[in-house]
């Protein structure tokens, strides 16, 4: 009895899956494809529709968005949008790698160590996309022999509460941060899980050492997990000041209404370069190629700048009211640095902060 | 004349090759159960215990792993602050709990229907969706209590604190408490009240006789609630990580889970694990120890007459006791989680313009995830509850029926799960399954086979309890008439005990559908459930989309929970028939 019951239960859910994925199947794909991506377009389809993105790129609803647009300009390739911080979906991809069951067809990492520890374990699959070519220079060319490419950028600045911290009394630069006026009132996030904080926390390390993080711990900061949380504490009033406050999300949050504002730091904003790339043995390599073609396009970068992040691509000027990288004075890690740095800063960051 | 019985004059008749053919049969399915057993059970902990032992890439013998794993002074204050949050969590469930179960059994408090209502409300709410109702509530400068605190004095800064131990605690025993209760209330409602009559008649007050008489009379179950609300709090995963994160330490469920941060350290990971194994295999056997020596025969069953305790005045006073648990665990945080489901930015308060279906909108619509893994949720956790049943309702029936011998080896199999926390259940499964040659990674079939393994010890003590109720003669008389077992389990046995089923799946998909800590180390992106959604989507704090996503995992858990209440008629978890 029970048996017939739960065979019952499964064919009844399954039939309410498959009309679910159907829906979409049915729509035209967009007229303005190069033969190219048609080729990658038809291809996708014929092998199941579908492909799987790990990102830690973006915010969640900056995520979905490019995965909504994806699957409007190729109607019928199905994205899964998975959205958690960078070490949280290395965490999972080595755990696929490890198990011998990779699952992520398109990994997006913001920490680009793991894209270069990834291709000397030879788990990425090589793929020169034809728009690799045209995007700004500052962002072509990190890895020459094809296994991985910068497909967005970030900025991270001082965030703070309008209606907390006025304008005169707001940090102008990172090592403001130590003023013992701030204490119990800064957000972080966690090197441990944000590829952007990782990259932050190496950089001020590079610039001032690593007493600068032992004198901020007696500052008591809140220490969250994603970049994007220190954004949240301030709209929620629980933090004054967003220690490392990340550009995009916070003008988003500015333009929704709530009072925060942002300091370019005069010692220089931190900028992120956060690469993507394609697993080996993934099962929709033809989708995966369609979808970092994508990620490179000017609708992509549409996307990011739509949602306050930089363009990768020249034809897309900066989102209103936000200066971009190319104007303002940045400073970071290069590529060796952060993939022998974000370990160790990560297990300095357990002792100082003790988590 | 009973069946068994009957088998054994027979086979005294009919020499030894009968017998070994008998043997033969009850043989195999002994073994067939076993080895299921043993796949779901046993071979993922020793898995555990033998890469505890293993060099990782080598597989070498070595005690490095134990090294490594204890070789560091923030690993130890996890451990630490594990017992701390065990034993603090423990000790509060009790002054929740105990206190309520007492004037729920034996008094004349007013209200009880509405709160035990509450109670069951706090036995649905996960953990994890607790944590985040306080985070809101009491956040140092923004939480909802600490703001009506700053507004009433004039005070610079809030009193209450959820980013440290005791916030952790609070957090943790408000959503256990409702364990102890249920073991307490069921065990005071044995206790006739013939002794407590002899107190009174000796000159003891009702207060006196209470905490002389009745209390230690159900000793035994408020130390299996404590026992349970402590492995509870140890084992859990979601909660600490919301809010011992940000408060700046550790316990061992969070840095078992930075063991598989890269480069993935299942050794370290399993030699780590090793002492949360080793305390609740301790605590049973201290509860084993401690109760064995002492009689407690008035829990008899059988129960004499039984009166209310009337408290006079006083009884108003234990429904404000009540009441303020109910607020703490269901009241307060519920408000807040739905004002913030239905809010733009849930700082700016209750008003109409702040209100919003955007969040609902957003993950019915936009989120590419969030059907699939609200759909996933439910049909695991119901698959599971079947499959738990069917194993456990086989093997309770072949222990209880006595057919195979060493039957008792398959009862502690089956109860076993439930002194391994669930987040080391996980990497067990995880080191057993997850690589060829079964590659499960990614399949839901690692996720129900784990949640089976995880809830078979509740399944299990349901089905042997409902078996034990039902006397074998209606059994026999079918096999007397000619009737095959098996037609005897169909027509006599699963039409009796339907009730009884109901309530053990019920008992066992509610957990399901909430389960975090063995889930967060074997879904794949197509295999997500909702508890680890909410664990991903909590990395950035976005308490509106999480809150929401909260509200609808309670909304179709109660629903489902309804339906059954209807079907089995009566209040399945908190009474006893």
């Amino acid at each position: 009895m029970f048996t017939i019951r739960r065979r019952n239960f499964v064919i009844g859910s399954s039939a309410f899956l498959a009309l679910g994925i159907g829906q979409n199947g049915l729509a035209q794909p967009a007229p303005s494809m190069t033969p190219h991506e048609m080729e990658l377009y038809n291809a996708a389809k014929e092998e199941g529709g579908e492909l799987t993105w790990y990102t830690a790129h973006s915010d969640d609803i900056t995520a979905q968005a490019l995965g909504r647009s994806f699957e409007s300009t190729y109607p019928g390739v199905k994205v899964n949008v998975l959205r958690t911080t960078a070490q949280v979906a290395y965490q999972r991809v080595t755990q696929e790698i490890k198990a011998s069951a990779v699952q992520c067809d398109v990994f997006s990492s913001t920490d680009i160590g793991h894209s270069v520890e990834l291709k000397a374990k030879g788990a990425l699959e090589k793929y020169i996309p034809e728009n690799a070519s045209k995007v700004l220079d500052i962002y072509k060319g990190y890895d020459p022999d094809g296994y991985y490419f910068v497909t967005s950028a970030g900025l991270i600045g001082i965030g703070y509460n309008t209606a907390k911290v006025k304008a005169a009394d707001a940090p102008k630069n990172w090592t403001d941060l130590l003023d013992p006026k701030w204490n119990n009132n800064i957000a972080l996030g966690h090197p441990g899980f944000s590829g952007y904080v990782g990259t932050w926390a190496l950089t001020l390390r590079n610039q001032y050492g690593w007493q600068f993080f032992e004198k901020l711990a007696k500052n008591n900061p809140r220490v969250g997990r994603s970049i994007n949380d220190t954004v949240t504490m301030l709209n929620a009033g629980e933090s004054a000041i967003a220690g490392c406050g990340p550009v995009g999300t916070l003008l988003e949050s500015v333009q929704k209404g709530n009072p925060l504002a942002i300091v370019y730091p005069t010692d220089g904003s931190v900028l992120i370069l956060a690469p993507s790339s394609i697993m080996k043995g993934s099962k929709h390599p033809n989708a995966a190629r369609l979808f970092m073609e994508f990620l490179m396009s000017k609708e992509a970068s549409q996307i990011w700048v739509d949602h306050f992040n930089e363009s990768i691509r020249p034809e897309i000027s900066p989102p209103k009211g936000a200066r971009s990288a190319k104007d303002l004075k940045t400073i970071r890690p290069t590529v060796a640095e952060i993939t022998k740095g974000i370990p160790e800063v990560i297990k300095q960051w357990r002792e100082t902060f003790g988590v | 004349m009973t069946d068994k019985s009957l088998d054994d004059r027979t086979l005294h008749f009919s020499g030894v090759a009968s017998r070994l053919r008998r043997l033969d049969a009850s043989m195999l399915l002994w073994l067939a159960l076993i080895a299921l057993l043993a796949f779901l059970v046993l071979n993922p902990i020793l898995r555990l215990i033998i890469s505890s032992l293993q060099e990782t890439d080598t597989g070498r013998f070595t005690f490095a792993n134990y090294r490594v794993a204890y070789g560091n002074v923030r690993h130890l204050q996890a451990l630490t602050n594990s017992l701390e949050l065990g034993i603090g969590v423990a000790l509060l469930a009790t002054c929740f709990a105990v206190p309520i179960a007492w004037a729920i059994s034996r008094t004349d408090m007013p209200g009880k229907a509405f709160v035990r209502l509450m109670v069951f409300a706090a036995f649905v709410t996960p953990p994890y969706l607790g944590a985040i109702g306080w985070i809101l509530l009491a956040g140092p400068n923004s939480g909802w209590l600490n703001k009506v605190w700053m507004a009433l004095t004039g005070a610079g800064h809030g009193i209450f604190n959820i980013y440290s131990m005791t916030g952790l605690i609070l957090v943790v025993a408000v959503t256990s408490f409702p364990y102890t209760f249920v073991f307490t209330s069921s065990a005071l409602d044995l206790v006739s009240s013939e002794m407590e009559d002899a107190a009174n008649i000796l000159g003891a007050r009702t207060l006196r006789t209470t905490l002389r008489i009745t209390l230690p009379l159900v000793t035994p179950a408020i130390i299996g609630g404590i026992i349970i609300s402590f492995l509870e709090a140890i084992a859990l995963f979601g909660a600490p990580a919301l809010i011992a994160l940000p408060a700046r330490f550790n316990v061992v469920s969070t840095q078992l889970w930075q063991f598989f941060e890269y480069p993935v350290r299942v050794e370290e990971a399993a030699a780590y694990a090793m002492p949360l194994l080793a305390i609740t295999v301790l605590m049973f056997w201290l509860q084993r120890s401690l109760l064995g020596r002492k009689g407690y025969t008035s829990v008899t069953g059988k129960g004499g007459e039984r009166r209310m305790i009337a408290l006079g005045r006083w009884r108003w006073a234990m429904l404000g006791y009540a009441l303020f648990v109910c607020a703490l665990s269901v009241f307060l945080p519920m408000l807040v989680l739905l004002q913030a489901a239905f809010a733009k930015a849930w700082g700016r308060g209750f008003s109409i313009d702040n209100l919003t279906f955007h969040n609902f909108y957003y993950l019915l619509v936009e989120q590419t995830q969030a059907k699939q893994t609200i759909l996933n949720t439910f049909v695991y956790s119901a698959v599971t509850a079947f499959a738990a049943i069917s194993l456990s309702l086989a093997i309770a029936y072949v222990v209880s029926r006595k057919l195979v011998p060493w039957s008792n080896v398959l009862a502690f199999l089956c109860v076993a799960p439930f002194v391994i926390p669930g987040i080391v259940l996980a990497i067990g499964f995880y080191a057993a399954y997850a690589p060829p040659p079964l590659a499960l990674y990614g399949t839901a079939t690692i996720l129900i086979l784990g949640f089976t393994t995880r809830f078979l010890p509740i399944a299990y003590t349901s089905s042997a309890a409902g078996l034990r109720s039902i006397n074998p003669e209606m059994e026999e008389a079918v096999r007397i008439l000619g009737g095959s077992r098996l037609l005897a389990i169909r027509k006599v046995l699963i039409p009796l005990l339907k009730k009884s089923l109901a309530g053990a799946w019920i008992l066992v998909f509610i957990p399901a559908t909430r389960e975090l800590s063995s889930a967060i180390f074997l879904v794949g992106p197509h295999t997500r459930v909702i508890s680890v959604m909410l664990f991903d989507l909590s990395e950035e704090g976005n308490f509106e989309v999480l809150s929401a996503l909260g509200v609808i995992l309670l909304i179709a858990t109660v629903a489902i929970a309804g339906i059954g209440y209807r079907v089995i008629g009566r209040d399945f978890m908190l009474r006893r028939n």
